[in-house]
């Protein structure tokens, strides 16, 4: 009883978090671009340590989630657009759209890739994000290689003003939202048996599964989780902040790349990591391309490397292990 | 009609796959020896292109004659990074190992753009074309054929009539079993890996002969995926393997191409990378070790 009172008391640190980042953009001028971009990166974060932090696969294709999410929120409003008088209705029904794309798409997935380990799942990952992509392109579904621009209907649904404050500020709040619940479910997945069959999984799934481990059920769990939450955050990081959509800008590694970067940064598996992971990498990512425009990369990647070899836990891994049974280890997970 | 203008681009496309079988043979024997994916594998082509351009516009050196060099810098380029990033990761989780390549592929695109800056380039290297018929085949991209035709069979003579070679053999089948028997294995990584590194950017200076002004800090990355495709088709594991892979990936991609184009409405150079990474997925998934039995 007294160990199950504090379960989901690691949460407050990770709200306190969410709230000053709240606080500071809206309260002092000029900070709340920079806040939203923060947010993004945890959101992705947050998103992503439930499948890559909790099974230890490696997803190379993740991106490929964001980009259909942003294409459900895409195809709703343009569809909707002619029928008057929906509203906020239209970007409700555009989530739940992003949502079931997203699912869709990594059941698919997760039921051909998950059967597969290690470098092979993340090639075949790889193959996936590139080929849906391509299949976009080729078959000329959504409009193709063109893509989509939806300025015009989201003013037309919305109004102009109300779309702009959406555009500008609400979905903000929406994806801070969207990276609360997600680090919700993750320590909700780690205090159940989910949490533990996959701890299993990633030290040695070969015994987790002599162990009577159903593997395959709780990975793809994680893993359609994990992309569900990838579908939100494409729809309104991308779709509604920027009200259009072209493959190769929705399917391209690079995003993929920095999510893993926020993971690995903040510590895989932890409920903190990504926040950590993604606060370290935006705020870096933001004062490096004020002070050294375009040398960004540059200096990127060699500290990249450096902190995979030097420091492959992350912040939240070598904190955790520091503070291990002392009172304030129970709030750092 | 159809079938004559076929008949012609599978030809281009066989000689275009020897050269991606080449490209790809030093992801597979870094893959087969270390179980190292280089996600950066592109970058490294893309540095031999540049080696290219540089010997052919500042010292006037032939493009083909360019591989020696580009060999000895890709092994320096794949000894240092071996000693400062991936020795020390080959023990550690998949992640680390497929983020490391990769940030070593980007540093490497800026470095090099920091060096030519990132616009399209290329030369000009006539030699002659020849005229078979059913296509007409520039000799360059021949030479560039069977350029990568050589360095496959003097790699292969390499791997079995060398001791060096047969370390490396021996610690692809046992290790621990290659230790025992005296065999430095913490040296047959380090040098396999820069063995893997010094084909594929000599690989970088053949691919410029299909590109004439396509050498840019960025090209890279369509050849990293290419590779994976082609590495899958081979076995993943198999250097050797792989250069059949290129052979049939290029077949496939010209074949396909030319029928993708009969299709109204579509645009058939996606649709050609989209059956490629089909392709990818079904091999996976039903035969891992690749179209040739593989070892």
């Amino acid at each position: 009883m007294k160990r199950d009172s504090g379960k989901y008391l690691p949460l407050i640190p990770v709200f306190a978090v969410y709230l000053v980042l709240f606080l500071v953009g809206d309260n002092i001028s000029g900070m709340w671009q920079l806040m939203a971009m923060l947010l993004f990166y945890c959101a992705l974060g947050q998103a992503f340590n439930i499948f890559l932090g909790m099974t230890g696969y490696v997803d190379f294709g993740y991106v490929a989630f964001m980009g259909v999410g942003t294409y459900g929120m895409a195809v709703s409003i343009t569809g909707l657009a002619h029928y008057e008088g929906l509203g906020f209705l239209v970007i409700v029904i555009g989530f739940v759209m992003a949502v079931l794309f997203s699912t869709a798409l990594s059941l698919a997935v997760g039921a051909v890739a998950l059967r597969l380990r290690g470098a092979y799942f993340a090639i075949a990952t790889i193959g996936v994000n590139e080929g849906f992509r391509f299949l976009i392109e080729g078959a000329r579904i959504w409009n193709g290689s063109e893509g989509m621009i939806f300025m015009a209907e989201l003013n037309k649904i919305l109004g102009r003003e109300t779309a702009s404050a959406l555009a500008t500020y609400w979905v903000d709040i929406i994806v801070l939202v969207i990276a609360a619940l997600a680090a919700t479910v993750t320590l909700v997945y780690m205090r159940s048996k989910i949490g533990y069959a996959l701890t299993a999984l990633r030290e040695d799934e070969d015994a987790a599964k002599v162990m009577g481990i159903n593997v395959t059920k709780f990975k793809i769990i994680a893993f359609v989780t994990s992309a569900s939450f990838a579908g939100l955050v494409g729809a309104a990081s991308w779709a509604l902040k920027t009200p259009y959509v072209f493959p190769p800008e929705v399917f391209e590694i690079h995003y993929t790349v920095e999510a893993i970067i926020i993971v690995l940064l903040g510590g895989a598996g932890t409920l903190l990591g990504p926040l950590a992971g993604g606060l370290i990498y935006g705020l870096s990512k933001y004062y490096l391309s004020i002070f050294l425009p375009g040398f960004q990369l540059l200096i990127f990647a060699p500290i990249i490397i450096l902190i995979i070899v030097a420091f492959p836990e992350g912040v939240v891994g070598m904190i955790k292990k520091r503070f291990r049974d002392t009172a304030l280890g129970r709030y750092i997970i | 009609m159809i079938y004559e203008q076929l008949a012609g681009n599978l030809v281009q496309g066989l000689v275009l796959g020897a050269v991606y079988g080449m490209a790809t043979m030093g992801l597979s024997l870094i893959f087969g020896v270390l179980k190292v994916v280089n996600v950066g594998h592109g970058a490294f082509i893309m540095v031999g292109a540049f080696v290219t351009l540089w010997l052919f516009n500042s010292l006037g050196v032939a493009p083909i004659l360019a591989v020696p060099a580009a060999f000895a810098v890709g092994l320096a380029l794949g000894l240092f990074f071996y000693y400062i990033a991936v020795k020390r990761l080959l023990k550690g989780p998949e992640l680390a190992t497929l983020l490391a390549t990769f940030s070593i592929g980007v540093l490497l695109e800026e470095l090099i753009k920091l060096l030519f800056g990132s616009e399209f380039r290329g030369y000009n290297w006539e030699v002659g074309k020849i005229d078979l018929g059913i296509t007409v085949l520039p000799m360059s991209k021949l030479y560039a054929a069977l350029g990568s035709i050589l360095i496959a069979v003097l790699l292969y003579l390499w791997f079995n009539r060398t001791r060096a070679g047969s370390a490396i053999r021996s610690v692809v089948e046992d290790s621990e079993g290659a230790r025992v028997c005296g065999v430095n294995v913490g040296a047959a990584y380090a040098w396999s890996f820069a063995l893997g590194i010094g084909l594929t950017v000599a690989s970088g200076v053949l691919v410029t002969m299909f590109i004439p002004v396509g050498i840019n800090p960025y090209m890279g990355g369509g050849y990293t995926l290419k590779a994976f495709v082609i590495a899958v088709l081979g076995g993943l594991a198999s250097p050797y393997g792989a250069f059949f892979g290129g052979l049939v990936f290029g077949l496939l991609e010209n074949g396909s191409y030319t029928l993708f184009a009969l299709i109204p409405g579509v645009e058939p150079f996606a649709l050609t990378r989209f059956f490629s990474f089909m392709i990818l997925l079904v091999i996976l998934l039903i035969r891992p070790t690749g179209l040739l039995r593989g070892k």
